[in-house]
């Protein structure tokens, strides 16, 4: 089964949003699909769903978007599987996007299956680098396995060329400074969904404001080693300015919360200064901080393979290195105050 | 429903990740020696699939795709409590990627009869976490993902799972057919019973299905993989100063100078 793809055209964002508001990965796609749509000489076209939610379409142009579609009724909100992915799949059927961005979040990479599927669509799941090549082919790189090589995952004879993107690997595009009229490029589609065809229905949704560990230029975070005990590293954090993250060890104690979490599971960050505490550097771990300036390293084993990924590192127990460092950043600024 | 519910669960082997490390210098990953066994996420979904039945009643029948020494999954899935098991094996299944992949679980869970399809929350080898969505846009039924915890109403026809989103949860109420991806460490699973055990390794063999059995020959394999693997490269190590310091003063130095 193949498709004619000269047919396929466009680079579509889905804008994903709840409550009204926007995910911060989309406005990172957004960016990201302006330069694939200059090269390829196609229209970015950014897709939002949900219940009263024009106010997103508008921004989406006013970030950069050609053209905004806006599927806009209350089976949209919150968020369901079945009707999100009915809908896009008929947008996709009729409008024959060419390439399909997605943000790599829970959200996205539950529904974007869904329309991969009925589609016949090649979908590459949570890339970290996106281009094309000279024909306009997508180009969707991702770790492999552990992460210590990338895959490039090309999809020559299907469309759409979909991907889901981890959050945090592009930087967001920001509204333009002109005052440029944003509604003339929303268009309000058709919703093909009725409440009465949906499968699932929420019954409860309890969220609270999600920190955004991605854009910290400091971040301290902690592994195993803390051994229940995040105190000195929401110190030193706080001393330095900056945010506190975790390993997939520590969430998985629930001593930090998941949005905390960095690696191939959790964020990427890309801070000026990373500092690991009591993680032992597994490769998982790695692929969410390599992109860090500066890596240092506390650990009690010498032999953690943390080391070896680190500019510079101490052995010690952190619960002792932590809060004597976190007492000298303090002296200081009473220093300089 | 007084007969309980048709569980599946899905289950794949892979090179177990604890035997994989990168060599730091050249930056390739170790993984030569690493032995294949049950993908770790999976164990969550089959401790899922016997809670499940425990509380509804009805069967357990894990399925997995790939060739014959793939059958150790499933001897460790009833080793642990499921009451059968199905090995999907074929040539023409080899290249398949999450669309084809997806489609021959799709197929099986519906020979089965399945009211309700438990997936681990995705493989550590490729960890794409699409072949769940994939299996029940297939099928067109409802889907569960990064679920915590699993609540049944039988007498509703439905299956309540409480999801990991962002910031917080949600509780979700899914018609059966239903497919649940279960998030990874959502549940301790059991171990195995010694006789359940004995039982798998010497008695139980699966149930062997080929392409042509699922009605799906045309449509699987690297033929009808829409993603390609365009290249791989190995990923620049970083490069680190790999500094040892001896005290924390002198690490306070060094850290005041890169700020």
């Amino acid at each position: 089964m193949t498709v004619d793809i000269s047919e396929y055209r466009g680079v579509w964002v889905f804008v994903e949003q709840h409550e009204g508001e926007a995910v911060p990965v989309s406005w990172e796609l957004l960016s990201k699909g302006r330069e694939l749509a200059d090269e390829t000489d196609e229209p970015l076209v950014a897709l939002v769903m949900g219940d009263g939610v024009s106010h997103l379409a508008e921004e989406a142009v006013a970030r950069g978007a050609d053209h905004a579609l806006l599927a806009d009724d209350p089976v949209f909100e919150p968020y369901r599987a079945d009707p999100y992915g009915e809908q896009f799949r008929a947008l996709v059927e009729e409008r024959k996007p060419s390439i399909v961005l997605i943000g790599g979040t829970h959200t996205g990479r539950d529904f974007a299956g869904r329309v991969a599927v009925p589609a016949h669509a090649g979908l590459t799941a949570d890339c970290t680098e996106l281009a094309v090549d000279d024909e306009g082919l997508l180009l969707a790189s991702r770790p492999t396995f552990g992460g210590d090589a990338m895959a490039t995952i090309k999809c020559p004879s299907h469309r759409p060329q979909m991907a889901t993107v981890r959050a945090g690997v592009f930087d967001a595009s920001e509204p333009l400074d002109e005052d440029v009229d944003t509604t003339t490029a929303v268009e309000e589609v058709d919703v093909v969904v009725t409440e009465a065809d949906t499968l699932s229905t929420v019954i409860e949704r309890v969220v609270s404001d999600v920190v955004d560990i991605t854009d910290a230029d400091v971040v301290v975070a902690g592994g195993a080693g803390c051994e229940g005990n995040f105190q000195p590293i929401v110190d030193l954090a706080d001393a330095l300015g900056g945010e506190v993250a975790a390993s997939r060890a520590a969430v998985d104690e629930g001593w930090v919360e998941p949005a905390r979490q960095v690696g191939q599971t959790g964020k990427t960050v890309r801070p000026h200064l990373y500092i690991a505490a009591g993680i032992s550097g597994a490769v998982q771990h790695l692929e969410g901080m390599n992109d860090s300036e500066y890596v240092v390293a506390v650990n009690s084993d010498p032999n953690a393979a943390i080391f070896e990924h680190a500019d510079y590192g101490i052995v010690g127990d952190l619960h002792e290195v932590l809060p004597k460092l976190t007492a000298m950043i303090r002296e200081k600024q009473e220093v300089v105050a | 429903m007084n007969d309980g519910w048709n569980i599946v669960v899905c289950v794949k082997q892979v090179p177990d990740a604890d035997d994989v490390t990168i060599d730091p210098d050249t930056g390739t990953l170790n993984r030569s020696d690493a032995p294949a066994v049950l993908n770790r996420p999976d164990q969550n979904a089959v401790e899922s699939a016997l809670a499940l039945r425990e509380e509804v009643g009805g069967t357990v029948t894990a399925i997995t795709m790939g060739p014959p020494p793939a059958k150790a999954v499933l001897q460790t899935a009833v080793g642990a409590g499921a009451d059968g098991g199905v090995l999907l094996t074929d040539r023409a299944f080899g290249g398949s990627d999450t669309w084809p992949t997806s489609l021959a679980l799709a197929r099986a869970a519906e020979e089965l009869d399945a009211d309700v399809v438990i997936c681990g929350e995705e493989s550590t080898d490729s960890s794409t976490g699409q072949v769940p969505p994939g299996i029940a846009a297939h099928n067109g039924w409802s889907q569960l993902t990064y679920v915590e915890s699993l609540e049944p109403r039988p007498d509703e026809g439905v299956l309540v799972g409480k999801r990991d989103v962002e910031g917080g949860y949600e509780r979700v109420a899914a018609k059966l057919p239903v497919v649940v991806a279960m998030e990874f460490g959502a549940n301790r699973p059991r171990p195995a019973g010694l006789h359940r055990k004995i039982f798998a390794e010497t008695e139980f063999e699966p149930v062997e299905w080929t392409a042509a059995d699922l009605g799906i020959v045309d449509r699987v394999g690297l033929a009808n993989s829409p993603t390609k693997v365009g290249g791989m490269d190995t990923a620049t190590p970083v490069e680190r100063e790999r500094v040892r310091v001896d005290d924390v003063d002198e690490l306070y130095d060094h850290i005041m100078e890169v700020l």
